[in-house]
């Protein structure tokens, strides 16, 4: 992690976060809406509880990133 | 820094303020906290705040605060950060033209660009000494109308004689301070008798959304979680160090600005360009993308509104102590009650009485 070009590529693309989790908002909804439930109670939220609707936000999300680039 | 379209950025109105009269008693204090979000454990990180003498914290990174304050005056266009501070200042001089007095002298501890000394006039405060730990927010401030010295000192570590101000302010700066109590001593200390210390800092359920959002994405995702949010004062703990430092008459109030963003990643970035970034020593400095990922999503869902804008809450404490002087009202002193309290369910017969003697 030497040089000033990781940084600044890592905040190039850090900038373009907000518009892709903008136009994934259903999988966020859906991922958002398990992680609730799971606190809620007696229910534990734990590592993976929610990894089905993650993925699906993940997907979601680099898809788009790939179609901006 | 530019390129968001559409952001929204306004001021969503105040919770009603609660005023909190604090006697050297114990006290109940009024209605009970804001309704604590479904987040694992009690509510915010409180600080430990410890009444035995000599006992020295080191919680914040003082260098790294001093780079980041630096760092947020230098980048272009940083005025348009500056909304809370403004705010917040703003309202610490209503508290300052509240007390119908001059203040020929005063001190502005963690002045930043100056949103103080933007508010006051000269009938009030004649001259203003305005300390702050990074140069060069001392080198951009803003425009006020009354004389003022900038000085570079930290405010753990204040270089004034005894005796020196009438007054001496403090916005938004005191939450980053490692030694509370020796702080607010050294406030009391530079304190002439019969001044007044008017402060306000960020409470235990500021941005508690964010601190939860990110607390249940690291769960979720990584397993555990690391505190991201900076430790706060309680407000009872606030009362008990303005006791101790030495102060008289103390009010504590709270007060809470909730502003709308587009989604967590701008409340972070303003954050950052305030200066308010963490630098606390227990900071974890990297945030995975997955995390930042999961817990924008969260955030949305739990606290987003209507518009598809989500809140950040800012718990303001604003407080006012006052150094002792003779001409301050004391207690009343023991036997020269003159009713009891049983009295007091014969009122309207005593007031008929008084009434008929006239």
């Amino acid at each position: 992690m030497t040089g000033k070009e990781v940084w600044t590529r890592a905040r190039d693309r850090l900038r373009s976060f907000p518009r892709l989790v903008a136009a994934c908002a259903e999988e966020a909804s859906a991922y958002g809406r398990c992680v609730v439930a799971n606190t809620q109670g007696s229910k534990d939220l734990r590592k993976d509880t929610c990894a089905k609707e993650f993925q699906a936000l993940k997907s979601c999300f680099t898809l788009n990133a790939k179609k901006a680039r | 820094m530019s390129g968001f379209p559409c952001r929204l950025r306004y001021l969503a109105g105040l919770h009603e303020g609660r005023l909190h009269l604090l006697l050297p008693l114990n006290r109940t204090l009024g209605s009970g906290p804001p309704p604590i979000p479904p987040c694992s454990g009690s509510t915010a990180t409180l600080r430990p705040c410890s009444s035995r003498a000599g006992s020295a914290m080191n919680i914040f990174d003082r260098k790294m605060k001093r780079r980041q304050k630096n760092w947020a005056s230098s980048i272009p266009g940083s005025e348009r950060y500056d909304y809370l501070k403004e705010e917040v200042g703003s309202r610490i001089v209503d508290r300052v033209f509240d007390i119908v007095r001059t203040f020929p002298v005063a001190l502005d501890i963690g002045c930043g660009k100056g949103h103080i000394a933007e508010h006051l006039n000269k009938d009030t405060v004649q001259k203003l000494f305005q300390v702050d730990i990074a140069e060069n927010v001392l080198k951009h401030p803003v425009e006020t109308e009354i004389p003022t010295y900038r000085i570079l000192a930290d405010e753990e570590f204040l270089p004034f004689k005894e005796n020196t101000f009438d007054l001496v302010l403090s916005s938004l700066s005191l939450h980053w301070v490692n030694d509370l109590p020796r702080a607010f001593k050294l406030i009391n200390y530079s304190l002439k008798p019969d001044g007044v210390f008017i402060g306000a800092m960020m409470g235990g359920e500021t941005l508690y959304e964010l601190r939860c959002s990110l607390q249940l994405a690291e769960l979720e995702r990584e397993g555990g979680f690391a505190p991201h949010i900076s430790p706060f004062t309680a407000v009872t703990d606030l009362g008990n160090l303005l006791e101790q430092a030495g102060f008289n008459m103390l009010t504590v109030d709270i007060d809470e600005i909730v502003v709308n963003y587009p989604g967590i990643f701008e409340v972070m970035e303003d954050l950052r360009g305030m200066g308010e970034s963490n630098c606390a020593w227990s900071r974890k400095p990297l945030l995975h993308r997955d995390t930042m990922l999961a817990a924008a999503a969260i955030y949305k869902e739990m606290y987003g509104n209507d518009d598809g804008s989500v809140p950040a809450t800012f718990q303001i404490l604003y407080m006012i102590g006052w150094k002792p002087h003779e001409s301050q009202a004391k207690p009343a002193q023991r036997g020269s009650a003159t009713l009891s309290i049983g009295d007091l369910g014969k009122m309207s017969e005593l007031i008929t009485k008084k009434n008929k003697e006239f």
